[in-house]
């Protein structure tokens, strides 16, 4: 059995992003400071640091010093963000509109699929706004069931780390701390395009209320 | 038990218990319907100031003190008000134990009795109602105001909750202990009550409230946080609505890369296998009897689109290239040539033909079959054999003879 810092650094290394909800173990083990300073030395043999959210809730691997070949690495994955910010986006206010509870899904938060499910089911404003977010090239649902849609949506998210299923026999899935990443994706390009967002918002919904 | 008010008091519980249907109406939808009860029992009701007509036109409603029975009683989360008027129930206090010291003082020790039972309960009363309505505090601040729905109704109901706190604290000033004791004097009795027992509450309502109040600040942050990235992603989302063309600038091309976006690129790929590792042999004998499922099943579907590509490629194959086809087409010119019948291994042997004799039958046969019906009616075929020895209705072929008809 290998040791939990050689568990942190192959999940550091394979590029998953350690919370309290996706891995407890790795995450408490980061928390403290010498153990911290031990894996930090490791990666930074292999030009890797650790790197975490503003909040310290999420932790994953970055690069030390910079390069080409690095910079083309991280390229890559920025398309990869920036293409998919908008299916993601959508699904979030799907979900959080079909929760009702008005909260933003956040690290920890369940979603329970059968529930999701029937809201949907009944609420043909948001059969079609599911419809559309499983066309997206992230998703790339051809089906028109909306079972098969949010199954599918569902499975590519927690391949994609932003979703965890605790366990395999219930349809209940938890959202990981790389939700909250998103966020700050998010905010970040919010503050330095200044695009104003949230302006725009409770402008919009001042202008809903005078309709 | 001739005690009026003991005869009142049953009475009016009596008439709580027998019109329970009738209060728990009212309590749920505020009102009640006065078309679904009996006049004479709701007249009864008011009687009793149980119901109240606040408004000629208006409905009848529950009297907020038996309302607000219910609601403590039940622990029903609508009950958000809280009772902070210490002021005046300490001063009621101090009076009553004026009248005690009073009464102790003209040495009239039963009227003192009497007094001091009121005192007790006026403290303890108070004690009571503070440890109440912190209680309903807690209850608003466990569910996290799940009795409303929008966050933004949250972050009101939490500014009243803070107001209420606040109001609360400024009450709970009011206890000057050294004032109490003063009152207090020197009796025992006194003493225990107004500053042990009130002290003890007081130090314990104070804490209890200050951990409420950090514990409603963090709400309250947590609640902004939501609501700030709820706008967030709406306003995402109407921003790309608004300008699709929208593109995000490729930050890691920037000259300072954000610490958001550098992010490692994965390097640990899976490990190779040992085959030289004993221990774990028997684990790859478990894979590989797993692969082997998995080679079965994609070759599988190899397999189909292979075979797919040769039903249309089969179209185009030449029939006339086939040996036993050519024969067969030579079989028959001969007959018709000759007008004879000639049996399928008789040509054979002439022809001298490499074919099994077997394999040759049946490509008679089938060369047969396959005619047309009007060709067909030209020839005659007929099977030379003998049927089965041992199982009855088969018939084994030896040979054909093919003739005109």
């Amino acid at each position: 059995m290998i040791s939990t810092k050689g568990q942190v650094l192959e999940a550091l290394l394979s590029g998953r992003f350690i919370c309290q909800t996706s891995d407890e173990m790795a995450f408490v083990f980061l928390q403290n400071s010498t153990n911290f300073a031990e894996v930090e030395q490791h990666l930074n043999l292999m030009n890797r640091t650790i790197a975490a959210t503003a909040d310290n809730q999420v932790y994953y691997c970055a690069y030390q010093v910079i390069g080409d070949n690095e910079r083309k690495a991280m390229g890559q994955q920025f398309r990869e963000v920036s293409t998919s910010l908008l299916p993601l986006v959508e699904w979030l206010v799907l979900v959080q509109e079909a929760k009702g509870d008005n909260s933003p899904l956040s690290q920890g938060k369940v979603i329970r699929l059968n529930e999701l499910q029937s809201v949907i089911e009944d609420t043909p404003a948001f059969t079609e706004q599911l419809a559309k977010i499983a066309r997206y090239h992230l998703f790339n649902s051809s089906s028109t069931a909306i079972d098969a849609q949010l199954k599918l949506i569902f499975k590519r998210l927690t391949d994609l780390g932003y979703l965890q299923k605790p366990n395999p026999d219930n349809q209940i899935y938890l959202a990981t701390g790389k939700v909250d990443y998103l966020f700050e994706v998010i905010r970040f390009i919010d503050d330095s395009e200044n695009l104003q967002l949230v302006e725009h918002t409770e402008e919009a919904i001042k202008q809903g209320d005078l309709l | 038990m001739s005690n009026p008010l003991n005869i009142a008091g049953v009475k009016f519980l009596k008439a709580l218990a027998k019109h329970s249907d009738v209060i728990m109406q009212a309590y749920l939808s505020g009102r009640v319907n006065e078309l679904d009860y009996d006049s004479v029992v709701l007249e009864k009701l008011i009687g009793l100031g149980i119901l109240w007509r606040p408004e000629p036109s208006e409905d009848l409603r529950l009297r907020s003190s038996i309302r607000g029975l219910l609601e403590t009683n039940l622990r029903d989360e609508r009950n958000r008000q809280l009772d902070a008027n210490i002021g005046s129930k300490l001063a009621a206090i101090k009076t009553i134990t004026s009248h005690y010291k009073e009464a102790l003082h003209n040495q009239s020790y039963s009227e003192s009795e009497v007094y001091m039972e009121d005192l007790t309960e006026q403290v303890y009363g108070l004690v009571d109602n503070l440890k109440s309505n912190v209680r309903n505090l807690w209850r608003r601040i466990h569910n996290e105001f799940g009795y409303v729905g929008s966050i933004n109704a949250k972050i009101r109901e939490n500014e009243l909750a803070q107001s209420q706190l606040t109001e609360m604290r400024q009450q709970l000033e009011m206890f000057q202990f050294d004032d109490l004791a003063t009152i207090a004097g020197n009796s025992r009795e006194l003493r225990r009550l107004l500053v042990v027992h009130l002290q003890r509450c007081y130090s314990e309502i104070s804490q209890e409230l200050s951990i409420a109040q950090s514990k409603l600040i963090d709400l309250l942050g947590k609640f902004r946080e939501y609501l700030h990235r709820s706008q967030l992603l709406k306003g995402f989302v109407l921003h790309s609505q608004q300008k699709p063309d929208f593109k995000i600038k490729n930050y890691p091309e920037l000259g300072k890369v954000p610490a958001l976006f550098n992010q490692a690129e994965a390097i640990l790929k899976p490990a190779n296998i040992d085959v030289n590792n004993v221990e774990h042999e028997q684990l790859f004998g478990e894979l590989v009897s797993h692969l082997k499922q998995v080679r079965h099943s994609t070759g599988n579907t190899e397999q189909r689109r292979t075979q797919n590509f040769n039903v249309s490629d089969i179209e185009h194959i030449d029939i006339e290239n086939d040996a036993i086809k050519q024969a067969v087409e030579l079989y028959f010119c001969q007959v018709i040539d000759s007008g004879e019948q000639l049996s399928a291994l008789e040509f054979h042997q002439q022809q001298q033909l490499e074919l099994d004799q077997e394999v040759w039958i049946y490509g008679v046969i089938n060369g047969f079959q396959g005619l047309t019906l009007d060709e067909q009616d030209f020839f005659e075929i007929d099977n030379l054999g003998h049927p089965h020895p041992l199982f009855s209705g088969n018939y084994i072929i030896e040979d054909v003879a093919l003739g005109l008809r």
